[in-house]
């Protein structure tokens, strides 16, 4: 069997995804047993046009974007977006709450003018991809579990539930009891709860479950002494592009 | 009534040998609740404690358990797995112990899970009498104050000393091999009543649901199409916390994993419930309880009609749990059963 090969291409993003794989070390090179990498900023110099698998890191923020996207889509039988800016337009999405012009130039100051910019959109708001890699950064441990099933021909499953199940099995204490709040209710889980199982809060990385009570949770948020704009914050942090409670 | 009696120091030390000898699980600090977890000194055991934050259950049916092992690669090879060494659980509640016991039942009628039956053997349980309710628990309303059964010992805490109750040969083994003990005098066993006469009221008043369990039964049969199903899963978030905290759930699911050598793997299960969305979906991609009111509903059909008939009571012990993690605050048992039977 010839190797499969891959590729890796980053948008609007902090490359922080790539870096979680580039990270896995031991487990890469046990990787490479079965996959042949073509093209890899982070770790290589080559690149290669010839790739099977594509994996997408950021956000489509500008014009020129569309026809790299476009480029990557034709070469690849398989698209995989890694990471909120690509799967949910992440953090770069805040910006798409705010006036753009506004933005671009606390941003680029006097040379704003020189810098093309647009409303900031997740990759299958382009193209079509095939899976996506959630969180900000990925784990490598998902990361992993596409390839293997890719490679065995699985189906790759993406939990389609609240983070609390996961909160509750990782035996934690409710943030909401220690006078805390979160999106946790309403955001994919996958990640193990790992932000509040370190004591802080879950900021909703994962993006949105695929029917999400926002509505149920803008009244508890609200029941817990939220303002309505502070509400509103705690949704458009991650979920800015895929639309809050009404 | 037959108790042996352990100073506060004797129960330390007896818990420190059962340390020295074995895997112990006790009750714990965690964050300002209380959870099980393995017991690394005897002084880490809170017996003192209102609720923990996962039922004991994880241990006897915990939330990842390999099933079998396989190669694919050079040939296929399927080895099926038991993971069971043996454990004593220090500190389990009544009403979590009757959760255990509905367990052991429903693992064993029709097909024996093997699994689970080869590690329960394998546990020595040490309950221990309340001293203290969570503001949620309604464990008076689900004849749950009392077991007789399922544990080996257990303790009660009659004033800085604690009564023992022997419920297996077993347990008064342990006791006499690695404890100090007195017999309990008469006017121990008189505290000793006296507190357990006092256990109906330790749940505060405003947690009781009024109706006798059979009749919570009927209840929620008369009511199955109420409004009030579909009223409060508006509310529901579909995140399964209040059947993941229930020590009388025991859905699992499961699933395969293959090592990165794409040679060997595992297949293993894990923790469902049956709030989760896709709890009902099957391959095809059809779902059963596609709806968030049908899932809400399923829940108490399930303890209080489905099991209940299987049991001759309901698979609820009235811990409390579900009503404490569910945010939107529709999950609690009282408020639901004691709004339906209100209803015309
Ligand atoms: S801390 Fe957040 S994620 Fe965890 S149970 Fe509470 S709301 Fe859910
Ligand atoms: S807990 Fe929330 S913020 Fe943290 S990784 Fe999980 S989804 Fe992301
Ligand atoms: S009833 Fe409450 S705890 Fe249960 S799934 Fe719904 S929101 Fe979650
Ligand atoms: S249904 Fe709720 S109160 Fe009853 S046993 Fe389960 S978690 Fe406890
Ligand atoms: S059917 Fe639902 S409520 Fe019943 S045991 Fe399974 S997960 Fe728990």
């Amino acid at each position: 069997m010839t190797k499969p090969k891959v590729a890796f291409f980053d948008f609007a993003s902090c490359e922080g995804d790539q870096l979680q794989i580039a990270n896995l070390e031991e487990k890469l090179l046990e990787l490479l047993e079965h996959v042949e990498v073509v093209s890899f900023r982070e770790v290589m110099k080559e690149h290669s046009d010839d790739y099977d698998i594509a994996f997408i890191e950021g956000s489509c923020t500008r014009e020129a974007d569309e026809a790299r996207l476009k480029k990557i889509r034709s070469n690849a039988k398989i698209v995989v977006a890694i990471g909120a800016c690509a799967t949910i337009a992440g953090i770069n999405a805040l910006k798409n709450t705010r006036p753009l012009d506004q933005v671009r130039k606390e941003v680029y100051g006097d040379n704003a003018k020189w810098y093309e910019t647009y409303a900031a959109r997740p990759i299958d708001a382009v193209i079509t991809v095939d899976f996506k890699l959630h969180g900000c950064p990925i784990r490598g441990d998902e990361f992993l579990a596409l390839c293997k099933a890719l490679l065995t021909g699985q189906k790759f499953v993406v939990p389609d539930y609240p983070v609390c199940a996961e909160c509750k099995l990782a035996e934690n204490v409710c943030v909401f009891e220690k006078g805390m709040t979160c999106v946790g209710p309403v955001t994919r889980a996958g990640c193990g709860a790992c932000c509040v199982t370190q004591g802080a809060v879950c900021w909703g990385c994962r993006g949105l479950v695929d029917d999400p009570n926002k509505n149920a949770h803008k009244e508890v948020l609200d029941k817990y002494g939220l303002k309505a704009e502070e509400v509103m914050n705690k949704f458009n942090l991650y979920f800015a592009y895929q639309g809050g409670p009404k | 009534m037959n108790a042996k009696i352990l100073t506060k120091e004797n129960l330390l030390s007896f818990v420190q040998n059962l340390i020295k000898t074995g895997e112990v699980v006790g009750v714990t600090k965690k964050d300002g609740k209380f959870a099980f977890d393995h017991l690394k000194r005897a002084s880490d055991l809170v017996l003192d404690y209102d609720v923990t934050l996962l039922p004991p259950k994880k241990y006897v049916m915990p939330q990842r358990e390999t099933l079998i092992k396989f190669n694919v690669k050079p040939e296929v090879k399927v080895e099926a797995v038991v993971e069971a060494t043996p454990f004593t659980l220090i500190g389990v509640h009544p009403y979590d112990l009757k959760a255990i016991n509905q367990l052991d039942r429903l693992f064993e009628e029709n097909h024996v899970d093997t699994n689970y039956m080869k590690r329960r053997e394998q546990a020595t349980i040490i309950a221990v009498t309340p001293t203290r309710a969570s503001k949620w628990s309604f464990w008076s309303s689900m004849n749950s104050i009392f077991v007789e059964t399922g544990f080996d010992l257990l303790l009660t805490d009659i004033g800085g000393r604690y009564a023992v109750e022997i419920g297996t040969a077993h347990g008064d083994e342990l006791l006499k091999k690695h404890a100090k003990f007195e017999e309990a005098a008469p006017a121990d066993i008189e505290k000793l009543e006296s507190i357990r006469s006092a256990l109906p009221k330790m749940c505060s008043a405003d947690r009781k649901i009024n109706a006798l369990t059979h009749e919570m039964t009927a209840i929620l049969e008369i009511h199955r199409k109420s409004e009030l199903w579909e009223k409060r899963a508006e509310k529901c978030y579909s995140c399964g916390s209040c059947n993941l905290i229930c020590p009388t759930c025991y859905c699992f699911d499961v699933k395969e994993e293959i090592d990165l050598n794409l040679k060997d793997g595992s297949r293993y299960r894990v923790w469902d419930g049956c709030l989760l969305e896709d709890f009902a979906k099957i391959g095809s991609g059809e779902n059963f309880r596609e709806k968030r009111a049908d899932r809400f509903r399923h829940r108490f059909f399930r303890k209080w009609s489905y099991l209940a008939a299987k049991l001759t009571e309901p698979a609820c012990v009235g811990c409390g749990r579900c009503s404490s993690v569910c945010l939107p605050d529709i999950a609690d048992p009282v408020k639901v059963i004691n709004e339906l039977k209100e209803e015309k």
